[in-house]
């Protein structure tokens, strides 16, 4: 079971760029797509965590790259969004799509 | 190549999980390296700074991540709860708590059997006290009511009653109480109520008009007595109880100024008693106390009670201080009568509550002790249970349950316990209250509150208090003892079977010092009430109780105000009851031996003037008729006894007991002295001297007393005094004949006079030390109890200890001990533990036995050899307690216990 009210605000915006990447879904690349995106530069530290915890919840995967000399032999961490993530997001988009319809008028006047 | 800074790396692996480490680390080297691309110093800076910057952000979140939920459980959802609710924790815990208990029903059960015990008892001795001695008496700002005595140290009484001369000039004289009353039971304690439907024997009290003033009280229907109805001849009024009034009156609002016959004489109904009224002797007829002028003036006569009402800001210190003026000049004033005596102002519930009070509070700490051992031997029984549930301790720190969490849940389950103890041990207490209300002596009924004794909410509040704070005490050492396990090692052990733990061990062991110091305290306690009591019942009362019946007789003032006519009605009785058979003699006397306090007068010696130094000489009269000492068995020391012959018309004389010799006479011969008791020119010649009876109380050493033969004429104490006699007749019948041939026989002379209740002597007796033997009764009970919990926790103990070292005696043996060598080891252990016990429970008892001085009789609170009776009892009891484990280890077969563990 997914339950969109699971997914935070910041994590769903995670899923979507590790979605948009695709195969160069690792962190640093993660982050910049998502400042590149919102024009919000998210902080490292919440990055890191979230793709920890999404992960620890199951909705992403993660496979180690080939080790570079640039990273000091270390391997790159790239993510992949697992079946229960995409389908997360999709009643996501649903249910926001399903609120959004008919309230910008609302959403002009009450400016 | 470039490096990540030191520092970078050391922060990132204290903080982020181990998967995580080498990804970040690549990509902050990355990011790191891509900065040093644009070389120079100030670049080079500013990469050092952006990236310490980086891996300081990483850290913190997850350090927060971390923090922010339980790591060490799979999370399952995002936001996690940091914290359940406490009631939620609490409701699991109790639910926790209950599974195990069914799990176990065989522990649970002997937990909360020991603890209904335990607390049952608590909170029935609880209740007693509570109503007894602490709640207000039940009268309006009764804190402010005080009781008034006369203090006679050279007779060695302190809160004696009052001289009714003393009375009225202290009444008159003191400015710090607003209200003062007198009062008195009389002599016959009781009156005949005749006028309406069948007569009636009704207790009655005499008090001075302001009574109800003194007691914030006013009648519920009608009036209170006016000041001047204490004038002899205005007093004929009367105030009914409510239950009275009820009872006979049909509870007639219009009662107020209908007659009654009272003893013979009309009495107008001033009104009724409120129905909260209450005191001590239950009276159901309140008449004002009128003392004729003479009875007015006596200051040698003691026979008054007083209370008073302090006045507004006015504290009982400077109550006292002022009656302290007042007596001291009345000393002064009448030598020869106060000297030395001072007036004794005390709380009203002091006097009311009496010697009571000590016996009380030593049960109530006796039943403390029974409970304090209970909750010993249910934190043995828990600590028993902590070793076998030690795997699962571990396991759940091992899954990162904090020690206070483990605390929590175990000290939940212990409240649990305690809870269910403390509702099984209501039934227990509301069961031993009954029981309680079946047996208390007549002394206790009298006791503020003792009618009113039961499981209120006062007590239930209290008992709840008492489970939770026994649950934390029988909880705490095992929660500590067992969350304290370290995983592994603890999980190790458990395969291993070994002696399950030095600290739990010693817990046990501290514990059962603990139960065995407290039950020997109490069989101390026990043993010196039991020595008191048997010294007690083995005073030889002075005359021969066997046999002997009793029974009251009081003849109305109306029909029997005649001297001649009440000697008559005697005579003829005695004659009647001589002729039944079974019957060998009879008399009567005014005061009945071991049956209350009698009144005392002055005595006065012929030709002796009283020295300075003298105390106040007095004695107790006694009307007697002439056969009563043979009757009662009383042996003549000197002289002759009363004969025929001492009439009317013969010289008027006396005899006296042989304290009064010895007192007045201590180095001349008594015989053919003259002496006059209280009025002045009443002389009578001593012509005998009778052993001393004990009166007042077998503790108490026999005072002077004059007797007066019934048939001269003795007026002093007022006509009523010599109207109410006990009649006594020796006789080989059973009881129940006793009283039938008294019933008839004084019905045949008097059909009209009520037949008051036929006692044997040895009931009497047996009443007047019936508190004593409740007190002695009881500590035994509470002792035997303690004792039967301390065996039964020493045996869990040692057979607890036998089966966790069944694989080490199993060694033992293996290389060669003999099975006495077994049992010598294990009889070793119990007696480690028993002398630790006996040596800390005599320390205890020594201490704290001293206050129970006041309930002993001939035998001091430390004497050794009863330490030495109970310590040999205890030990005793406590090796047999051990033989059963210790045998069993003896019979353990080597190859068994090491195969099996």
């Amino acid at each position: 079971m997914t339950d969109p009210s699971n997914l935070g605000e910041f994590e769903h915006v995670v899923l979507l760029a590790v979605l948009r990447l695709g195969d160069e879904a690792y962190a640093v690349a993660i982050r910049d797509e998502i400042e590149e995106r919102t024009g919000r530069r998210a902080s490292r530290g919440s990055v890191y965590v979230t793709l920890d915890r999404l992960e620890t919840k199951g909705y992403l995967k993660s496979r180690f790259g080939d080790p570079t000399a640039v990273r000091g032999g270390r391997a790159k961490r790239y993510y992949a969004l697992r079946p229960r993530a995409v389908a997360a997001l999709q009643e996501s988009r649903r249910a926001l799509l399903q609120m959004w319809r008919g309230v910008d008028a609302v959403l002009e006047r009450a400016r | 190549m470039t490096r990540l800074p030191r520092g970078v790396e050391r922060l990132l692996a204290w903080t982020v999980p181990l998967d995580e480490q080498e990804p970040i680390a690549g990509d902050l080297l990355e990011e790191h390296a891509l900065r040093l691309r644009d070389g120079g110093c100030a670049a080079t800076a500013r990469a050092w700074a952006a990236t310490w910057w980086s891996a300081v952000q990483i850290a913190a979140s997850f350090t927060w991540e971390r923090a922010r939920r339980d790591r060490t459980l799979p999370p399952i959802a995002d936001e996690l709860p940091s914290r359940p609710a406490l009631r939620d924790v609490l409701a699991h815990d109790v639910a926790f708590g209950v599974r195990m208990l069914r799990r176990q029903p065989g522990f649970a059960a002997v937990a909360i059997a020991v603890l209904a015990f335990g607390l049952g008892a608590t909170t029935a001795m609880f209740s007693i006290v509570d109503a007894v001695l602490w709640r207000p008496l039940p009268f309006p700002h009764a804190d402010r009511v005080v009781s008034l005595a006369e203090q006679r140290p050279r007779e060695n009484r302190w809160f004696g009653p009052i001289a009714p001369a003393d009375f009225f000039d202290w009444r008159q004289a003191s400015r710090s109480v607003s209200a003062m009353a007198a009062y008195m039971t009389p002599p016959s304690g009781a009156f005949n109520l005749t006028g309406v439907g069948e007569p009636d024997r009704v207790n009655a009290l005499e008090v001075s008009p302001a009574f109800l003033t003194v007691l914030g009280l006013a009648p519920a229907v009608g009036r209170d007595f006016r000041p001047d109805e204490e004038t002899f001849g205005r007093h004929r009024l009367a105030l009914l109880s409510d239950a009275l009034w009820r009872r006979r009156f049909g509870a007639d609002p219009a009662i107020a100024g209908r007659t009654v016959d009272v003893d013979g004489h009309p009495y107008e109904i001033a009104g009724v008693l409120p129905a909260r009224f209450w005191w001590p002797t239950r009276p159901d007829i309140v008449v004002p106390l009128a003392l004729d002028d003479h009875d007015r003036t006596l200051r040698g006569a003691h026979f008054l009670e007083a209370v008073a009402r302090l006045a507004d800001g006015v504290s009982i210190e400077r109550a006292r201080e002022e009656f302290q003026v007042i007596s001291a000049r009345l000393s002064q004033q009448y030598p020869a009568e106060n000297r030395g005596h001072a007036a004794n102002v005390r709380p009203l519930r002091d006097a009311l509550v009496g010697d009571v009070r000590p016996a009380l509070i030593v049960l109530l700490g006796a039943v403390g002790f029974v409970l304090l051992i209970a909750c010993a031997n249910v934190a043995t029984l828990l600590l028993a249970r902590a070793t076998t549930r030690r795997k699962e301790m571990s396991i759940r720190r091992a899954v990162g349950a904090s020690r206070l969490r483990i605390v929590q849940q175990l000290m939940t389950e212990s409240l649990v316990i305690a809870v269910l103890g403390a509702a099984a041990g209501l039934v227990v207490a509301s069961a031993a209250l009954a029981l309680a209300r079946g047996v208390l002596p007549a002394q206790f009924t009298g006791l503020p509150g003792i009618g009113t004794v039961g499981l209120d909410a006062r007590v239930l509040t209290a008992t709840f208090g008492f489970s939770i704070a026994t649950g934390l005490v029988f909880g705490i050492v095992p929660a500590l003892a067992s969350s304290d396990s370290r995983v592994a090692a603890a999980m190790g052990e458990e395969n291993r079977g070994s002696s399950g733990g030095l600290r739990a061990r010693r817990c046990r062991a501290a514990l059962m010092i603990v139960e065995l110091a407290l039950s020997l305290v109490l069989l101390a306690g026990a043993a010196l009430l039991l020595v008191s009591f048997d010294r007690l019942i083995n005073v030889p009362p002075g005359f021969r109780p066997a046999q002997l019946a009793v029974a009251q007789i009081a003849l109305p003032g109306a029909r029997y105000g005649e001297h001649a006519r009440a000697v008559a009605f005697f005579d003829a009785l005695f004659e009647r009851l001589r002729a039944a058979p079974g019957v060998q003699r009879a008399a009567a006397s005014t005061s009945l031996p071991l049956d209350g306090p009698d009144s005392t007068l002055d005595l006065v010696i012929e030709h002796r003037r009283t020295q300075s130094g003298d105390g106040p000489m007095r004695a107790h009269p006694r009307l007697v008729s002439t056969d009563y000492f043979a009757t009662l068995g009383i042996p003549l020391v000197r002289g002759r006894v009363f004969t025929e012959h001492d009439n009317e018309s013969s010289g008027q004389v006396a005899i006296i007991n042989a304290s009064a010799a010895r007192r007045y006479w201590p180095d001349a011969d008594p015989i053919g002295r003259r002496i006059s008791l209280g009025a002045e020119d009443d002389w009578r010649e001593i012509v005998g001297v009778v052993g001393d009876t004990r009166h007042e109380g077998l503790d108490a050493d026999a005072e002077p007393a004059a007797y007066l033969p019934q048939h001269q004429l003795f007026s002093d104490l007022g006509a009523s005094f010599e109207r109410t006699m006990t009649l006594m007749i020796r006789s080989s019948n059973d009881a129940p004949a006793n009283a039938t041939i008294i019933r008839s026989a004084v019905s045949s002379v008097d059909p009209q006079l009520p037949a008051g209740i036929v006692r044997t002597m040895e009931e009497v007796i047996g009443d007047s030390i019936a508190p004593r033997r409740l007190n002695f009764i009881l500590l035994s009970a509470f002792a035997l109890v303690a004792l039967v919990l301390a065996c039964a926790g020493l045996y869990g103990v040692m057979s607890y200890a036998v089966a966790q070292r069944t694989r080490e005696i199993g060694v033992r043996m293996a290389l060669g001990a003999s099975g006495w060598q077994v049992l010598g080891m294990m009889f070793g252990q119990a007696g480690r533990i028993t002398a630790a016990g006996i040596g800390a429970g005599v320390a205890a008892a020594l201490a704290l036995t001293r206050s129970m001085s006041s309930l002993l009789f001939g035998v001091s609170a430390a004497d050794p050899l009863i330490y030495a009776a109970v310590s040999v009892l205890l030990a005793a009891v406590a090796l047999v307690a051990a033989v059963v484990p210790a045998s069993r280890a003896t019979r353990i077969d080597p190859l068994a216990a090491l195969r099996d563990y």
